[in-house]
C-alpha cells in the first residue's frame, strides 16, 4: 500500500479530453503521450477556454461544456480509458469571469479559470486529487448565472407538472361543451320565443313550458327570499358576535351537518314540519321553505368567510373611535364584504333551480291546469297551491308521459341547464364589478 | 397634580398568560406620560384597559380597577362615551375603507354630528394637526386605504383627535412617519398638553426623553419605575431601568 503512489506516478500519464467547443486559448496541441504529472496537466487546462457561441441556443449547450483529465497508464492511448464511469472528481469553474473566489462546487463555482488550476494544485499537493488508472477528473465550464444541472431538472418537473395539471384542468370543460352542444343539437327544433312562454298543451306533449319555468322563478325567489335574511344575519352572527363558547361550537357543528344532509331526507323533513305541521298543505309555500332550509347552511357559511374577509384592524380602528359592533359592521363590514355575501346568495339559485327531491313531495305536481288565455295563463300559481317547476317537468317528461317528442324533453334540459349558466355567470360577472372596486 | 388615569392593582390575563401584573399606577392630566419597556411588556394592554377594548379581546380577564377622570372605567354608563374621550393611535396604520374625508368624520358622524360645515371644519382641524392636511386637501374623496403608509398613520392621528378627546394615547405612533414628519407632531403634542393628556407608549427611549414629562418603565409584566422624566434617565432607581435607557438590553 504504501509504494502505491510511487508506482502509479511511474507508470501513469495525464492526457486533456476537452469537451465540445472547449479549445485551448492559445492553439496549442495536445503531447501525444500525455503529461507525467497532475501539475504539469493542470498548467495546461488552465489554457482551455469555451469557445464564443455562434448563436444564442447554444447557451444551453455551453452551459455542460467540460474539460476531462484522464489518467491512463503511460504508453496507453487516452481513448481507451473507461468513459461510462463518472469522473472521480468534478468541479465547476466559471468561463469568462475573473477573480478568486468560489468553491468549485456546482453551487458555487470557483470565479475564473486561473483561481481554479491555483486551486487544483493546492488541493494536488494536500492529496486530495488521487486519480488511479482509468479515472479522471472533469471540470465543468459554466456561464456566469446559466442554470445549473439541478435547476435544469427542476426546469423539466416544473413544465410536466404544469402540462400534466393543464391537461386535467382543461379536460373538465369538454364534457361540459360536449353535454351541452348535444343538448343543444337535438333540442334545435323547438329552441325559440314561443317554446319559453307557451304553457304545455295536449298532456305535455306539444307547446311549450312556461308553467314549469315560472314555477321554477316562484320557487327559487320565494325560497332564496326565506333563506336570504336567515342565513346572513345568523352568518353576520356567528362571525360578528359569538363568543368562542360550547353553544357557538354546537351552531357549526349542526350548521356543518345541515349542510351534509341528502335533499331527499330535507324534503321528508319539508313534509313533516311545513306540508303537516305547519299546515301550509302541499303548495309553493311549504316547498320553498324546503328548499330554502336546504340552502341555508351554504349562505350561512359564505356570509361567514365574506366577512371573515374584512381585516380586523379595520374593526379595532371603529371600537376605538367609539363605534359600537353594530355601527362598525353596518359602515365598514357590510359594504366591503356584500361582494362575497351576494356570491354565496346567487349560487344558491342554481342549486334551488336543479334539485328536485326537495319539491318532490312538498309542492311540485306533474301537471296542474292552467288557463289558456288571460293573466292566469301568465301566473297561474299562489303560494296555498301546488305547482310545476322546470327539473320536475322533465323528469315527468321522461318517464310518465308516452309519446312526447325527444326535442321538447331535450328543450327542456336546454332551458334547465341555460338558466343555471346563466344564474352562475351572473355571480361571476358579479363578484369581478364588486372585486374590481375592493378599496384596500 | 389631580391623577387624570389611575390603574389600582390591575391584573390582566389572556387565558393562563398573565400580561400586566398587580400594576399601580397613576397619570397626572395635562401632562406627556411616556410608557416604555420592551416588547411583551404589556404596554398595549394598558392602553386597552383605559378605553375598555380589552372587551373585544375575547380570551382576557382583568382584575383590579381603572379610572378616567375618577370613573371607574368597568362600571361606566355608557362604554361608547368613554371611548370617544379618548384617543387612540396604535402602531399599524390603518386607513378605513372610506374616504379621507369620511375617515376623520367617521367618529363625529357616530357621535350624533351631522351638520355638514361642522364636519368640514372638525375635518380639516384634525387633518391641519396631524400634518396631513397640505399633501390631501385636493384629494379628500380619495380612499384613505390608497394612501401612503405614513400618510395613513397620520389618518389615523387625525381620526383620533376629531372627537376633542380629553386623553390622547399614542402606541408607537411614529413607526411609519418620517423622522421631519415626527418632529412637527412631537411638537404639535407639546402644544396640546395645555388642554389634553398625553399617553405615549414608545420603543424609542430617546423620543419619551424629549417629549415626555413623566415616564414609567414596565418590564416583563411589571411596573419597574415610574417618576419625572429627567429623573428616570438621569438617576433612576433600579438598574434594570438604567440599562434598558441607556440601551443596554432590550
Amino acid at each position: 500500500m504504501t509504494r502505491e503512489p510511487k508506482t502509479r506516478h511511474a507508470s501513469v500519464a495525464y492526457h486533456l479530453a476537452p469537451g465540445p467547443n472547449v479549445r485551448p486559448a492559445d492553439g496549442a496541441a495536445l503531447p501525444p503521450q500525455g503529461y507525467s504529472t497532475l501539475e504539469e496537466a493542470l498548467q495546461a487546462a488552465g489554457c482551455y477556454r469555451v469557445e464564443a457561441p455562434d448563436a444564442p441556443h447554444e447557451a444551453e449547450h455551453r452551459a455542460a461544456s467540460h474539460l476531462d483529465i484522464v489518467c491512463v497508464p503511460s504508453g496507453e492511448p487516452p481513448a481507451e480509458a473507461s468513459r461510462w464511469r463518472r469522473p472521480r472528481h468534478e468541479r465547476s469553474v466559471y468561463n469568462q469571469a475573473a477573480g478568486s473566489g468560489g468553491e468549485g462546487t456546482e453551487l458555487l463555482p470557483w470565479w475564473s479559470v486561473p483561481f481554479a488550476v491555483e486551486e487544483l494544485g493546492r488541493l494536488d499537493k494536500a492529496g486530495d486529487l488521487p486519480l488511479a488508472p482509468g479515472e479522471r477528473l472533469r471540470l465543468t465550464y459554466r456561464e456566469m448565472f446559466a442554470p445549473s444541472a439541478l435547476e435544469m431538472r427542476k426546469r423539466t418537473k416544473e413544465t410536466a407538472a404544469r402540462y400534466v395539471l393543464m391537461v386535467v384542468a382543461w379536460g373538465l370543460v369538454a364534457p361540459v361543451l360536449v353535454i351541452l352542444a348535444y343538448l343543444v343539437y337535438k333540442a334545435w327544433p323547438v329552441l325559440g320565443p314561443s317554446f319559453l312562454l307557451q304553457n304545455p298543451h295536449d298532456f305535455m306533449r306539444s307547446g311549450g313550458i312556461w308553467a314549469p319555468l315560472a314555477g321554477t322563478f316562484c320557487l327559487v325567489l320565494l325560497s332564496l327570499l326565506v333563506a336570504a335574511p336567515v342565513g346572513v344575519l345568523a352568518g353576520v352572527y356567528l362571525n360578528e358576535y359569538a363568543r368562542d363558547n360550547w353553544f357557538t361550537r354546537i351552531v357549526n357543528l349542526a350548521v356543518m351537518n345541515l349542510a351534509g344532509v341528502p335533499s331527499i331526507v330535507h324534503a321528508l323533513f319539508g313534509v313533516g314540519a311545513f306540508v303537516l305541521f305547519a299546515h301550509m298543505g302541499r303548495s309553493l309555500l311549504a316547498a320553498s321553505c324546503t328548499v330554502a332550509v336546504m340552502t341555508l347552511p351554504v349562505i350561512i357559511t359564505s356570509t361567514r368567510e365574506a366577512l371573515a374577509s374584512v381585516p380586523k384592524a379595520f374593526r379595532e380602528a371603529c371600537w376605538n373611535l367609539g363605534a359600537s359592533r353594530w355601527q362598525t359592521i353596518r359602515t365598514i363590514v357590510l359594504p366591503n364584504s356584500i361582494s362575497g355575501i351576494l356570491t354565496g346568495v346567487i349560487l344558491q339559485v342554481s342549486r334551488a333551480a336543479g334539485e328536485t327531491a326537495p319539491i318532490l313531495f312538498t309542492g311540485a305536481v306533474f301537471f296542474t291546469p292552467i288557463a289558456d288565455t288571460g293573466l292566469a295563463s301568465w301566473f297561474p300559481y299562489t303560494l296555498q297551491r301546488p305547482f310545476m317547476a322546470l327539473s320536475m317537468h322533465l323528469f315527468t317528461l321522461l318517464t310518465q308521459v308516452r309519446g312526447v317528442s325527444d326535442e321538447i324533453q331535450y328543450g327542456t334540459a336546454v332551458v334547465l341547464i341555460a338558466l343555471v349558466l346563466v344564474v352562475n355567470s351572473l355571480s361571476i360577472g358579479l363578484r369581478v364589478v364588486l372585486r374590481s372596486r375592493k378599496r384596500w | 397634580m389631580t391623577p387624570h388615569i389611575r390603574f389600582h392593582q390591575v391584573t390582566v390575563r389572556y387565558g393562563s398568560n398573565v400580561v400586566v401584573r398587580d400594576l399601580s399606577l397613576e397619570i397626572p392630566e395635562k401632562q406627556i406620560f411616556a410608557i416604555i419597556g420592551p416588547n411583551n411588556s404589556g404596554k398595549t394592554t394598558l392602553l386597552k384597559c383605559t378605553n375598555r377594548t380589552i372587551d373585544f379581546v375575547p380570551s382576557a380577564r382583568v382584575t383590579g380597577e381603572v379610572f378616567v377622570g375618577g370613573e371607574d372605567v368597568f362600571h361606566v354608563p355608557d362604554v361608547y362615551a368613554l371611548r370617544r374621550r379618548i384617543g387612540m393611535v396604535f402602531p399599524l396604520p390603518v386607513g378605513l375603507p372610506l374616504s379621507v374625508y369620511e375617515n376623520v368624520a367617521y367618529a363625529p358622524r357616530r357621535a350624533g354630528i351631522h351638520d355638514p360645515a361642522e364636519l368640514d371644519r372638525i375635518v380639516e382641524d384634525c387633518l391641519r394637526r396631524a400634518m396631513l392636511w397640505e399633501e390631501v386637501e385636493d384629494r379628500l374623496d380619495l380612499l384613505g386605504t390608497r394612501l401612503s403608509g405614513g400618510q395613513q398613520q397620520r389618518l389615523t392621528l387625525a381620526r383620533a383627535l376629531s372627537l376633542n378627546p380629553e386623553i390622547l394615547c399614542l402606541d408607537e405612533f411614529s413607526i411609519a412617519i418620517d423622522p421631519v414628519t415626527t418632529m412637527k407632531i412631537e411638537d404639535i403634542l407639546r402644544e396640546m398638553k395645555s388642554r389634553t393628556t398625553i399617553v405615549l407608549v414608545t420603543n424609542l427611549v430617546q423620543q419619551a426623553r424629549r417629549l415626555s414629562d413623566y415616564t414609567a418603565f414596565l418590564s416583563d409584566s411589571q411596573l419597574i419605575e415610574v417618576g419625572p422624566t429627567e429623573q428616570v434617565f438621569t438617576r433612576p432607581a433600579q438598574r434594570l431601568t438604567e440599562r434598558f435607557v441607556n440601551g443596554e438590553f432590550g
